[in-house]
């Protein structure tokens, strides 16, 4: 089954402060439609924004210029820079990668392809709300167990891995458990390559992959948590 | 003096574009169709983007972007998608209250599954029926 998401809690676990002049306190919605939320609000919240937590955004409380330097922007930016006008766009300290979150998730009879694709939207960040596509926002996700990938079908014996070394006739043609004997990270490291973007931002992307053989894995000091997984035939059914 | 321009448009360019005015003449005119183009499709690709940030926000809430936007379309609120980005990203608290919303007022489609009853005739084995819920539950055949 499912299981329940970890990056929301970060936020409802944090007492709710000032909520936004969008939701008066004596109707539950304002019936007419509204504008953009007035720049004063944000200096207030910029200055209440302690730690950011994981999910959060970095840099947001240097939004306010300090009094001696006001001079030094010109009319449209004296208040700090709109962040409501331009789309937000993740700075450096926004997505390093100490920081990023850390992902473990065994591979035991979990379909392949299902499993993959979670993966990869972890990788590239599409779960996030800064999701940003030319940049590196995901996170990192470590797979154990990978000997024990499951297909369905028959697709164990069927399924055909293709390489070619580049000269004549040297095609060279594997089954999947032929591979499974040999190199079984691979699997997983073949179905996730096709799923993250091909470039080279996705090829960075792929080294935020980490596939392992056996239970075991060397990243504990990176304390990694339970990938969540939303989709409810990721699971083999015996 | 045309040259100077086109030199002056082809810095930062490849190899020989930047240097040879045959080349680089050539350079800079795709670079100007490809800039009055692009300048279209920035509006596209910005709009595409916000929606891509909405629904990953959306999400998080369990709800995903078709049915937050039409929850909104149905309560009258007119914010646009570059604003529920930026709401998304700074403001989750009030996020969450546009979500709540929204699911209040569409709470989304529960399709009833259509049942397969597999009435499989013990002698011949085949399978027999494939039965819509209504014929069941009119027919007292499923206690809901």
């Amino acid at each position: 089954m499912a299981v329940a998401h970890t990056a929301p809690s970060a936020f409802l676990s944090i007492p709710p402060q000032k909520l936004s002049s969008f939701a008066s306190p004596k109707t539950p919605f304002l019936g007419f439609p509204v504008a953009v939320a007035p720049k004063p609000f944000v200096q207030a919240r910029a200055l209440t924004l302690a730690k950011p937590t994981p999910n959060q955004i970095r840099c947001q409380g240097d939004a306010v210029i300090p009094k001696e330097q006001k001079w030094m922007f010109d009319e449209s930016n004296i208040n700090g820079p709109d962040i409501w006008n331009k789309t937000w766009y993740p700075k450096a300290a926004d997505h390093v990668n100490t920081e990023k979150t850390w992902y473990v998730v065994d591979a035991t009879d979990k379909i392949l392809g299902r499993l993959a694709s979670t993966i990869a939207i972890h990788i590239r960040g599409k779960n996030l709300a800064t999701y940003t596509p030319s940049v590196d926002m995901g996170a990192f996700v470590i797979v154990v167990n990978a000997e024990k990938v499951a297909v369905s079908g028959k697709k164990r014996t069927q399924k055909l891995y293709r390489r070619h070394s580049g000269r004549p006739g040297g095609m060279k043609v594997e089954t999947f458990d032929q591979l499974q004997q040999r190199i079984p990270e691979r699997i997983i490291e073949h179905a996730v390559r096709g799923m993250l973007p091909k470039g080279r931002l996705g090829r960075a992307l792929f080294t935020h992959l980490k596939v392992y053989k056996g239970p075991n894995h060397p990243h504990e000091a990176q304390k990694p948590i339970e990938l969540p997984i939303r989709d409810k035939r990721v699971q083999v059914q015996k | 003096m045309n040259k100077d321009k086109i030199f002056k448009l082809a810095k930062g360019f490849r190899g020989r574009a930047k240097n040879c005015i045959r080349i680089a003449r050539e350079r800079v005119e795709k670079a100007l169709q490809y800039s009055y183009r692009d300048r279209r499709n920035k509006k596209r690709d910005m709009r595409s983007l916000w929606i891509e940030r909405i629904n990953a926000g959306t999400r998080l809430h369990g709800v995903n972007y078709g049915n937050f936007m039409h929850g909104l379309m149905k309560e009258n609120i007119q914010l646009n998608r570059k604003v529920l980005s930026e709401l998304s990203m700074h403001e989750p608290y009030s996020f969450k209250a546009l979500v709540d919303i929204s699911r209040n007022v569409f709470p989304g489609n529960k399709k009833e599954k259509e049942i397969v009853l597999r009435i499989q005739c013990a002698q011949c084995m085949l399978y027999l029926h494939m039965v819509h819920p209504h014929f069941l539950r009119d027919h007292n055949l499923v206690d809901s």
